[in-house]
């Protein structure tokens, strides 16, 4: 019964997963970014696990750890602010809409 | 050692459960609410590991920052129409087998591939990893890093200068990044606000 | 300011430069008048009437004149202190001479060894008191008569270390007696030609100048602007030439000045270019003269590749022996002052090796003196028994050749490049001073205007050509002497026959200038050196005296040249009569006339020459009848114009004399066709004191190639010797006499025929003409050179020039054609290949990439959420690919 690495990496994979569908399941742009914050919580919960597990890299792992929360941070801070400004330029946050782009 | 185990499985079946919620809920709402217990999750399996900082770093950071912001962008947004956007059953489908086909691989290849060969220091009198009672350095530890101080050890003690007996000091490691980092995020706020702040049409005097 | 006491010689330099500002400043100020016409408009009437209006001006001519003036002031000025300077050393080194001589003489006739001895002693003393003498006049000369002005370049290879070595291009003043005399002269006739000019060029003083040779195409005559001011820039530019040339211590001025005076001909000769007469004859002048200019620049080019200077000074110590020894006393060498001929053998190893020198009259070598300042005696003996090489010794230490080269690194020269230099050089001679085979242009350039004619025939170009064999004699080695001895008879002959026909007054005295011109150089060939520029300098002062008489006829005729349709003008024009019958006269040859001299002196030499050398006794007998055809000649023209019934009453009618700007020189020429070559007794034709003033520059190269050699040196090959001896003074004395009773009989023949025929009409020319047509036409047609010339070299110029004119349009043009045409077609197909295939390849890399990216357009949804999936689905791609890699290299 003893946790092995691999039960840690099992559930950041499963953050992963989870976080990719939520992005590719949801029409409103903070959904897409929930998925994204999931997805970064599942490599935190990565880099941790592998600091616990291996000696060799234990400040390493927290010290990168800490760098994807604060880079989460940003990101989520600059992704609302664009959302925000998305959503008074078409008055919707449903990013079907914004298919400028597209091909 | 049961115990260990126990909250493991508790804390992570909560964190799982709530990212699947997460991505299942429709409204946005909840997904924010969802997303809250999948991050506290993710904190307790941080303090479970051991790594009391981050952990409280993802508390404050995550919880109390990041996902408060998303709440304040699910209000200014949500609107009855956007609320609840639907996505048809095929796009669903689609997801939903892409997303179990990338598990799928994704647990292939972890479990097909041996755990990491760990070789523990020898003057390491710790608990071997995985034991109980190991825990990963402490925030003390983590701020001798980040001066420069590789190989601490729980009994270094901090003087006023720095790690005393600093003949391991070799260089400085983690801090020059870390000021990167905070200014970085500093210069991303104020793009942020920037963004976000509401235009004036011009042309138009009051 | 320069110090014109301390160099006196620089008034010559300012006498020269002087026509050169005056041709500025009219060149300039007609610039400004061309200018201010040009711009009236926006300028106003003011400058334009200010630099001469319509009308021009007499000023451009009051400045000419004031310049030739002054500069003759200046001649005037240095020629009587070159005078005063060269007189006193003359007096001595004369009187000198004169003891030597007559010691010599007396040491030959006694027989009384005491005596001897005294007068030996005598002798030795007044040998060596000329030398310091003579080297003082020397440092005197040097410092104040002689310079440099300005070196223009410096050529010296690096490897010479030596400064004085290498050679330089300078702009320099060498005045002698020669020059002096000349400048003098030159400057004199010209001042007078300027002042007759201002009258008989009042024509062109006209706003509009009608030209009635000239036929404009509606059948009326000519009209233009009259070119007054432009005739006296000309004749400044071209006084300017021929005074530097008569400056110029260097070949190189001398051929600048050449080439100057060559052009200012042509512009003068050519001066009413719409006459299609007077520009081809321009033409002619000027081609003829670029035929002479090829030989000099030959000549020019030689001597300086092998002699390494231009400096007349400089390449005669380098040819000639020197007269004098180390220790500055006399020398008694047979080579002295002559050209050294030999070969150049090894030395033997006693006496150090290297090249040596051994004498041979016949040897291709010519030993150049190095920059060596005294050679000694022994040096070049040639008195060696067994004939083994003689070695180049200074004093007494043996001497290879190669240790003193000349300023060209050059020891010797071949014998044959010299003569080839003097050759070349004497044919820039002929061309100037139009001598045979070159004549043909001179009687052409009677287009010019009048005052012209006379500064070209007697002051300035043809003048340059015998001045300058004259200035390079000592380059010229005795086949070249020959060469122009036979040149001159030729010429004078030929010239004098065709000038009985000619009813041109201006063609008579054209001919009789090439005539003329003869002379001098057969005096000069015969080493009458003195005699041939005694002759040059009369004959200017009486040959302008003629011209401008026959312009001051010309314009009383108003333009009316020819013979034939005047006569009995003398009541009308009695000054111009007269003082023309006194160069008719000079020209002849009568005593106490100037011509007389001069004439004497070359015939002189001439017979002097003949007698030594017998074959060669036409070089006397052609001056000696020529002399009477030139008295028939010049008489028959001064009667045809003068005497006997008008032939043409229009022209009798109209006929007056000339104002005084045209008396007066006419006047002043005459006097000095008179007198100038007068000295004490007059009646002796030897006493001329011109010619002894000439005689004071002759180069002692002159003396040693024909004066006298000591009869003691019995060692010299006796044929060497003996051309010299007649000019030993008992010979030289009895053989003028010869020759001077010789020609006053030919020249009483020539007065007695033309006054049978021309005047008492005893004889009638128009029987003599049908009794010999042939001849009379031959002479008419100038012995058929011009034909001669059109057939040999005209016409198959023209037929050259013809065919490779078609080659060009032909064969260059159709090549230059094919070439274009195939670059055309060559670059029609690059094209073709460009649009088609090149063009295609480009179309189709787009093509693909427009085609490529239009299918891929359709994966661009433009939703976010399907490209998650793509993500993941690369993911997930990327994992199988890797995972298959890893299998692979595992199981592998």
């Amino acid at each position: 019964m003893t946790i092995t690495l691999n039960h840690y990496l099992l559930l950041g994979a499963i953050l992963f997963v989870c976080g990719a569908v939520c992005m590719a399941t949801k029409r409103n742009a903070i959904g897409v970014l929930m998925g994204v914050e999931l997805v970064l919580n599942a490599a935190t919960v990565n880099f941790v696990a592998f600091a616990h597990y291996n000696p060799s890299f234990e400040i390493e792992g927290q010290i990168f750890a800490m760098f994807v929360i604060v880079m989460a941070a940003a990101e989520a801070a600059i992704a609302l602010a664009i959302v925000l400004n998305f959503y008074n330029n078409h008055a919707t946050v449903d990013i079907d809409t914004a298919e400028e782009l597209k091909g | 050692m049961i115990l260990q185990a126990v909250l493991f499985y508790i804390l992570a079946i909560l964190t799982a459960v709530s990212a699947v919620a997460v991505v299942v809920t429709q409204n946005i709402v909840r997904a924010a609410t969802w997303l809250l217990f999948a991050l506290a999750g993710t904190a307790g399996i941080f303090f479970h590991l051991g790594a009391d900082f981050i952990g409280a770093t993802q508390l404050l950071i995550y919880v109390g920052g990041t996902l408060v912001l998303v709440v304040f962008g699910v209000m200014l947004t949500a609107q009855g129409p956007f609320v609840n956007l639907r996505i048809s059953a095929a796009e669903w489908a689609i997801s939903l087998a892409v997303g179990l086909l990338l598990y799928g691989v994704l647990a292939v290849s972890l479990l097909q591939v041996d755990p990491p060969l760990i070789t523990t220091p020898v003057e390491d009198s710790r608990p071997a990893p995985g034991m109980p009672g190991r825990s990963l350095a402490g925030s003390k530890h983590l701020g001798a890093a980040m001066l420069g101080d590789r190989h601490t050890t729980p009994d270094a003690t901090l003087s006023a200068g720095g790690v005393v007996g600093d003949q391991k000091r070799t260089k400085m490691h983690y801090l020059l990044p870390f000021e990167i980092v905070s200014v970085h995020l500093l210069v991303v706020l104020i793009g942020a606000a920037y963004l976000a702040r509401a235009k004036r049409k011009r042309g138009v005097t009051p | 300011m320069p110090d014109f006491f301390a160099r006196p010689g620089l008034l010559f330099v300012l006498a020269t430069i002087l026509p050169l500002v005056s041709f500025l400043l009219i060149l300039l100020a007609s610039g400004a008048w061309c200018l201010a016409r040009k711009y009236r408009e926006t300028l106003g009437e003011g400058p334009y009437r200010f630099f001469g209006g319509d009308k021009p001006g007499k000023l451009p001519a009051y400045v000419a004149l004031a310049a030739i003036f002054l500069a003759f002031v200046c001649c005037a000025t240095g020629f009587v202190l070159y005078y005063l300077d060269h007189h006193k050393y003359l007096h001595d080194v004369e009187h000198a001479e004169h003891q030597i001589e007559e010691l010599e003489h007396q040491l030959h006739e006694t027989e009384d060894e005491a005596t001897k001895k005294q007068l030996e002693t005598n002798l030795n003393d007044y040998k060596k008191g000329i030398p310091s003498r003579e080297r003082e006049w020397q440092r005197l000369r040097k410092e104040k008569w002689q310079g440099t002005l300005f070196t223009l370049a410096s050529i010296r290879p690096s490897a010479l270390v030596d400064k004085e070595r290498g050679t330089k291009l300078e702009i320099g003043y060498y005045i002698d007696s020669l020059a002096t005399v000349m400048f003098v002269m030159v400057t004199f006739i010209a001042t007078l030609i300027h002042l007759f000019s201002i009258g008989y060029m009042s024509e062109e003083e006209e706003e509009i100048v009608e030209d009635h040779y000239v036929h404009g195409e509606d059948g009326g005559h000519y009209k233009r602007r009259g070119r007054f001011g432009r005739f006296f820039m000309y004749l400044s530019l071209f006084c300017f030439s021929m005074l530097n040339l008569i400056l110029a211590d260097n070949l190189f001025q001398v051929f600048v000045s050449w080439e100057l005076v060559g052009v200012c001909s042509f512009l003068l000769i050519g001066f009413y270019f719409e006459r299609q007469s007077a520009s081809n004859a321009a033409n002619k002048a000027f081609i003829t003269n670029r035929v002479g200019d090829a030989g000099f620049i030959l000549g020019l080019l030689i001597v300086f590749g092998y002699i390494g200077t231009f400096n007349f000074e400089g390449i005669f110590t380098q040819l000639r022996a020197p007269i004098r020894d180390a220790h500055n006393s006399v020398k008694t060498s047979p080579v002295a002052g002559r050209i050294v001929r030999g070969e150049v053998l090894p030395l033997p190893e006693e006496e150090g090796g290297g090249p040596g020198f051994r004498f041979d009259e016949k040897g291709s070598q010519v030993l150049l003196f190095g920059r060596r300042p005294h050679v000694d005696v022994e040096d070049v003996l040639p008195t060696e028994a067994d004939g083994s090489p003689r070695f180049l010794t200074d004093h007494g230490e043996p001497q290879t050749l190669t240790n003193n080269p000349g300023p060209a690194d050059k020891s010797t020269m071949p014998y044959w490049m010299l003569v080839a230099a003097g050759l070349g050089i004497f044919l820039g001679c002929v061309g100037k001073s139009a001598q045979f085979p070159l004549q043909v242009w001179l009687p052409d350039a009677m287009e010019g205007p009048t005052p012209v004619s006379a500064l070209i025939h007697a002051a300035t170009m043809v003048a340059a050509g015998v001045y300058l064999v004259g200035r390079c004699y000592p380059m010229f080695t005795p086949d070249v002497l020959l060469v122009i001895a036979y040149t001159g008879a030729i010429t004078l002959f030929v010239a004098a026959s065709i000038a009985i026909v000619m009813t041109d007054i201006k063609k008579v005295l054209a001919y009789s200038t090439v005539s003329q011109l003869g002379y001098m150089m057969l005096a000069l060939g015969v080493g009458g050196w003195v005699a041939g520029l005694f002759h040059l300098v009369t004959h200017a002062f009486f040959k302008a005296l003629l011209f401008l008489g026959s312009g001051s006829v010309i314009y009383g005729c108003h333009h009316e040249q020819d013979m034939s349709k005047m006569g009995g003008l003398y009541p009308k024009m009695k000054i111009t009569a007269l003082t023309m019958l006194a160069g008719v006269l000079a020209i002849a040859g009568i005593p106490l006339f100037s011509g007389w001299y001069s004439k004497d002196s070359i015939l002189a030499h001439a017979i002097g020459f003949a007698y030594v050398h017998p074959q060669h006794i036409l070089l006397f007998l052609l001056p000696l009848f020529t002399a009477g055809i030139t008295t028939f000649y010049m008489f028959r023209m001064w009667f045809l114009t003068f005497t006997g019934e008008p032939r043409d009453e229009h022209v009798y009618e109209h006929a007056h004399e000339s104002p005084w700007t045209m008396t007066t020189p006419l006047i002043l020429l005459a006097i000095c066709s008179i007198a100038i070559a007068w000295g004490w007794p007059v009646w002796d034709a030897k006493s001329s004191w011109l010619e002894h003033k000439l005689h004071t520059a002759q180069h002692h190269a002159v003396k040693a190639d024909f004066g006298h050699v000591a009869s003691h040196h019995e060692t010299w090959p006796a044929e060497a010797a003996k051309p010299l001896r007649f000019n030993e003074r008992h010979w030289a004395h009895e053989l003028h006499d010869h020759a001077g009773f010789l020609a006053l009989f030919m020249v009483a023949i020539g007065i007695v025929f033309a006054v049978l025929t021309y005047y008492s009409r005893v004889l009638d020319p128009a029987e003599a003409k049908e009794q010999f047509p042939g001849v009379h036409a031959f002479l008419v047609n100038k012995w058929y050179f011009d034909h001669l010339y059109s057939v040999c070299l005209v016409r198959p110029a023209i037929i050259v020039a013809r065919a490779f004119r078609s080659f060009d349009l032909n064969c260059i043009d159709g090549l230059i054609h094919a070439v274009s045409r195939g670059t055309v077609q060559l670059a029609r197909g690059n094209g073709r290949f460009d649009n088609g295939f090149i063009d295609w390849l480009v179309n189709l890399t787009a093509n693909v990439t427009y085609s490529v990216g239009a299918r891929l357009r359709a994966v661009q949804t433009g939703f976010l959420r399907s490209y998650v999936l793509f993500l993941v689905l690369a993911a997930i791609g990327c994992f199988v690919v890797l995972s298959y890699f890893v299998a692979m290299a595992t199981a592998g």
